[in-house]
């Protein structure tokens, strides 16, 4: 928790209540604090500061939340959380293909918002298991948890944490088919289950990084109503 | 049962075969009325026959007994004088002299008798005169049978004919037995009679008769010895032989006839008995020659049967051939008539042979060959007719119809001029419509004016019936015409007016180049084609009338479709456009002048690849084609467009399908209202999740139980939370305004107000405030106003809002009042970088921001402007945005005279 305690967050939102409110509390749990108030200044704080974690809101003044995650997206891979006034699926898949981490509808609790930073950070820590090979190879796919590293017939794809953590699972329990919650719980964390949606945006992500034809999977099978399976 | 059916059936058809058949109908009525003719000759000839033999059998029969009385006498007085010389005392005596003297009287005064003897008891001659020649006195005669007969007779008789020994002629006897009064024979007294004096009236009577009538008459005696005969030689012969059965007849005392075939002839016999001397006449001659008169009758009868029987049949050969034959000949010829194709060539040789008859065969052949002449011609016109029918039903062409109209009347009516004359609304006067033969001068000058009575065309449309003109040089109506008709070259004119009924008057006029009379039937035939004629210049009026409006209409319908905003396709079967709208060419990107016939689906492509996505456009038109409808996003002109397209079958009246249609509709301002409605959606989401989030966070913040906030930082957390609760219930406010303004709810409580304090009263109330840039310009004394205090601020605080928001920290801000005519007029002016032009006509629309997507250069709803205006024109006044150099003024007007009317 110290380790985390110690991530830099940057927060973004043209309210300044709103702001203020997110500040206030990272800063007095530990975090490091940097405030934008819109997607241009948030852009110039991140190149400015080393960033962990960007807190990002979508409808601002001169760039609004979507052309933020773009941008951050090309350049790095920090966890990003939504958090978005609109509650619409489509907004908040929209936010999660461009590569939100994770998103959270206004209003919401002090409490809510702290555990999903948690998570996220968490998330992003490579996590050192010593009871689990570290690497996995399931036919032409091979995953190497130390180098943090994927493979398909030798050449190397390029994964976020989130999406590494997700193959490494359905990898780990191939063949095996595993439910939305239970697979939200352990790739997201134990605060998540209910979130159908963000599996659904990072499957098919998945698919277009590692399935030869992502319209007709051969490797993330979808099993309607249930859940995801790999096959080898 | 059923043979005998069958039979009968048979009979019965033959019978009426027969019956149809006039040649043995008339051979039937020959033997009926033949037959009992020939009866009756043959009966009358029987009767006839029977009645001419019995004549002459009773002729022949009179004659034998004729000759056989008139032969009794002779013998009877022979025998009578014998009697008297036995009673003759001389003769008794056998006194010579006596008996001299005696016999002497006796033999000359009779002169059959060539010698009278005396035989005494003992047969011997004792006297005889004439004594010499030859004296047989003292001969012996007692052998002589009658000798023997005598001496048991007491009357005298005839002996049997013979040679006498003295006269040594032919005799016979007229014997009278002598007795004394003691019944003694003395022998007898004999007077011989030459049989030639008995012959003398046989030969008399033979010689009346021609020899071939072979007529032969004889007196025979009782044992068939003739003793008279025409022939001396035949005298003492006997007859048997001749006629053996008549013998006996005769000897029998009876009279007859009797036909005895002799030889290789047939005779006729009558007998006849002579009772003195049990004689019998015989009279016979040839049947044929004794018939010959029935043989005649009976040979003309037959001739006459034969000639009526063979004349019969001559008559009935004669009607079969030259009658019955040549009637059925014209029968069949006559059936073959009307039948297409010509005629068999033994028919038509046979007519051509009748034809040529003199007689009313001939007569009737010739009438036949006219008539088929008469029935092919009305055929032929009825034919033409129906020609002309059929090309004024299928041509709408009237000027067509006409000059064929005109063919055919040449070609029928064998005319070289014809016209139809017709009224020329535009000429005013009755011109040639349609001409055949006339010269073009000729039909170019054939102007008739309304009142040019003399026309003969103008009197028959004015009388509707067909009027000519026989000769135009005899004619004294045709003064007028003359001169023209002898230019023109014709003399004859005949005109037959048209029976039209929606068209102009019209005639048809038809010229000879002969003076001629039209006839009944030329007259109709015109009137029949006349009446096409008008059926046709009706048919072409009223088309072009149907045509004209049809043609409006579908005018009509096309500018309609043309002018619709929607693309409209009509393909037919093979896949290629039928129709298409303008909207369609222009989404195709075709001139409109080509897009007919194209194929649709380089049409479809054509469209489709300005698609955002021409993937995903293809798969939504396959949809579109499947599923009937299909939406298709498409960039048109540097535009983003949405279309929806729509895919039906189309069917005519009946509903066959005649191909499919598609219809494109531009939905981008659906589209674009659906996106507005989501973008407030999420507008108010936003403006209202806003405050509640800090709201939230701020509590929920407090609540936190693993932070202990100091009393200033919770001090100022409840300031946010009560700030933004401010600021959500002016936004319900906002909204419940705008509703009310929306639904048209609003009241408006009017007051006299003091829109100085108005506006300060708004600039201190408004979020951000503009604080020391706001500058206020009134006017000293203004007029009272009446307004709702409540509305005015709104309106002022949203301005001044706004001013700031937009204008920038910086920007100065002036509000100023002043008063034109009737109503006072407010300015909020700013001198930020105002408002994009494109803008300006949207910004009093409720949820309309100037920036787009999730980018917000300030934040509210986009309500107020809207409210403002809800609120100034609820009070009567208006707003409007006055163009600046730089930065923005937005003015309001309020009335001074506010309208009765309190509610907006």
């Amino acid at each position: 928790m110290a380790n985390q305690n110690k991530a830099t967050v940057l927060v973004v939102d043209d309210a300044k209540s709103l702001r203020e409110f997110v500040r206030r509390n990272l800063d007095v749990r530990g975090y490091r604090v940097v405030t934008a108030v819109n997607g241009v200044d948030a852009l110039e704080k991140f190149q400015a500061h080393d960033i962990d974690l960007v807190i990002l809101d979508l409808i601002m003044p001169q760039m609004d939340g979507l052309e933020v995650i773009k941008q951050l997206r090309l350049i790095s891979n920090v966890p990003i959380i939504v958090l978005s006034a609109l509650g619409e699926e489509t907004t908040k898949i929209q936010a999660l293909n461009r590569g939100a981490d994770d998103y959270l509808t206004k209003p919401f609790g002090v409490g809510e918002l702290l555990a999903r930073v948690q998570a996220v950070l968490r998330r992003a820590q490579p996590t050192t298991s010593t009871t689990q090979p570290t690497v996995i190879v399931r036919g032409p796919i091979v995953l190497d948890r130390e180098r943090h590293e994927v493979t398909i017939h030798g050449k190397p794809v390029a994964l976020t944490p989130t999406e590494f953590n997700l193959l490494e699972y359905l990898m780990r329990n191939a063949g095996k088919v595993l439910s939305h919650s239970e697979i939200l719980r352990h790739v997201w964390g134990p605060e998540y289950g209910q979130e159908a949606e963000y599996l659904r945006v990072y499957i098919g992500r998945l698919r277009q990084k590692i399935e030869p034809d992502p319209n007709n999977p051969r490797y993330l099978r979808t099993e309607r109503g249930v859940g995801y399976a790999f096959e080898a | 049962m059923t043979a005998l059916l069958n039979l009968w059936q048979r009979f019965k058809h033959a019978i009426l075969a027969l019956q149809r058949d006039l040649g043995v109908r008339l051979l039937a009525l020959y033997v009926a009325f033949v037959l009992p003719l020939i009866g009756m000759v043959l009966y009358f000839d029987h009767v006839a026959t029977q009645r001419l033999r019995s004549d002459v059998e009773t002729a022949n029969l009179t004659l034998a007994s004729t000759i056989a009385q008139e032969t009794n006498l002779t013998l009877g007085s022979l025998l009578s004088a014998a009697q008297h010389l036995g009673s003759e005392p001389a003769v008794l005596e056998s006194d010579v002299e006596g008996m001299r003297s005696l016999f002497a009287a006796l033999v000359n005064d009779r002169p059959e008798v060539n010698l009278v003897y005396r035989l005494d008891a003992q047969g011997i001659m004792r006297y005889h005169y004439p004594e010499e020649p030859i004296s047989t006195v003292g001969a012996d005669f007692s052998f002589r049978p009658y000798f023997k007969r005598a001496q048991n007779s007491r009357l005298p008789f005839f002996s049997r004919g013979r040679i006498s020994p003295t006269t040594n002629q032919a005799v016979v006897t007229a014997v009278m037995p002598l007795w004394d009064e003691h019944q003694n024979f003395l022998g007898i007294v004999g007077i011989n009679v030459r049989l030639e004096s008995l012959s003398w009236v046989l030969e008399n009577i033979s010689a009346a008769h021609k020899p071939e009538e072979a007529f032969v008459v004889y007196i025979v005696d009782n044992i068939g010895q003739v003793v008279a005969s025409p022939n001396s030689h035949d005298l003492l012969t006997t007859l048997d032989k001749r006629a053996p059965a008549l013998l006996t007849l005769a000897h029998e005392g009876q009279a007859g006839n009797a036909i005895v075939n002799q030889d290789n002839h047939t005779m006729l016999y009558s007998y006849a008995p002579i009772r003195s001397a049990e004689w019998g006449v015989v009279v016979g001659r040839s049947t044929e020659s004794a018939f010959a008169t029935i043989n005649l009758f009976r040979h003309a009868t037959h001739l006459a049967l034969a000639v009526v029987v063979i004349t019969g049949v001559l008559f009935w050969f004669g009607l079969s051939t030259q009658v019955i034959r040549p009637i059925e000949q014209l029968a069949a010829y006559s059936k073959a008539i009307g039948q297409d194709g010509p005629h068999d060539p033994k028919q038509q040789k046979a007519l051509e042979r009748l034809y040529n008859r003199p007689d009313q065969v001939g007569h009737l052949a010739r009438t036949l060959v006219r008539m088929e002449a008469d029935i092919a011609a009305r055929l032929q016109e009825l034919r033409t007719l129906l020609q002309t029918s059929a090309e004024v039903a299928s041509t709408l062409d009237s000027r067509t119809v006409l000059s064929r109209i005109l063919a055919q009347v040449e070609r029928l009516l064998n005319v070289q001029k014809c016209a139809i004359i017709a009224w020329d609304e535009q000429k005013q006067a009755f011109v040639a419509r349609a001409s055949r033969g006339l010269s073009a001068r000729y039909a170019e000058r054939l102007i008739i004016p309304r009142d040019e009575f003399n026309s003969l065309t103008l009197r028959a449309l004015q009388t509707g019936k067909p009027l000519q003109i026989s000769d135009t040089e005899t004619d004294p109506s045709a003064v007028g015409l003359r001169p023209r008709a002898r230019a023109e070259g014709y003399r004859a004119v005949l005109a037959v007016p048209l029976p039209t009924q929606h068209t102009p008057p019209a005639a048809l006029v038809v010229y000879y180049p002969e003076p001629h009379t039209f006839t009944q039937q030329e007259i109709d035939l015109l009137t029949s084609f006349a009446n096409h004629a008008a059926m046709a210049i009706e048919n072409a009026a009223l088309f072009a009338r149907s045509d004209a409006r049809l043609q409006e209409q579908t005018r009509r319908l096309e500018a309609l479709i043309q002018s619709m905003s929607d693309a409209i396709l009509l393909e037919d079967h093979n896949g290629r456009v039928l129709y298409a709208n303008r909207r369609l060419a222009e989404l195709a990107e075709l001139p409109p002048d080509e897009i007919s016939g194209v194929e649709v689906d380089r049409i479809l492509a054509r469209i489709i690849r300005q698609a955002q996505n021409p993937t995903a456009a293809h798969a939504a038109l396959q949809r579109a084609v499947e599923e009937g409808m299909a939406e298709i996003a498409l960039r048109r002109q540097g535009r983003l467009t949405d279309w929806r397209v729509q895919f039906f079958s189309v069917t005519d009246v009946q509903g066959v399908p005649i191909g499919r249609g598609q219809i494109w509709k531009d939905i981008t301002a659906d589209r674009e209202v659906d996106r507005m409605k989501a973008s407030l959606m999420s507008t108010v989401s936003h403006e209202l999740r806003t405050p509640l989030a800090a709201i939230k966070g701020y509590v929920s913040t407090l609540l936190a139980e693993d932070v202990n906030w100091d009393p200033e930082s919770q001090r100022e957390f409840l300031q946010t939370i009560s700030e933004e609760t401010d600021r959500l219930s002016q936004l319900v406010t906002d909204l419940l305004d705008l509703s009310r303004i929306e639904g048209g709810s609003l009241k408006v409580r009017r007051e006299a107000i003091d829109l100085a304090a108005l506006i300060q009263r708004a600039a201190q109330n408004a979020h951000p405030a503009p604080g020391e840039n706001l500058r206020v310009q009134i006017p000293e004394h203004m007029p009272p106003l009446f307004a709702d205090p409540r509305h005015i601020e709104v309106v002022l605080r949203n301005l001044i809002e706004n001013a700031v928001k937009y204008g920038g920290e910086e920007s100065p801000i002036q509000v100023s009042v002043t008063v034109e005519s009737d109503q006072v007029v407010v300015r909020v002016e700013d001198e930020g970088p105002g408002i994009p032009p494109e803008h300006i006509p949207h910004i009093f629309e409720s949820f309309y921001r100037v920036e787009s997507g999730l980018t917000r250069q300030a934040s509210g709803a986009g309500l107020g402007l809207a409210i403002c205006r809800g609120f100034v024109e609820a009070h009567g006044g208006k707003i409007w945005v006055e163009p600046r150099a730089k930065g923005t003024c937005i003015a309001f007007s309020l009335p001074l005279t506010p309208p009765d009317d309190t509610t907006a």
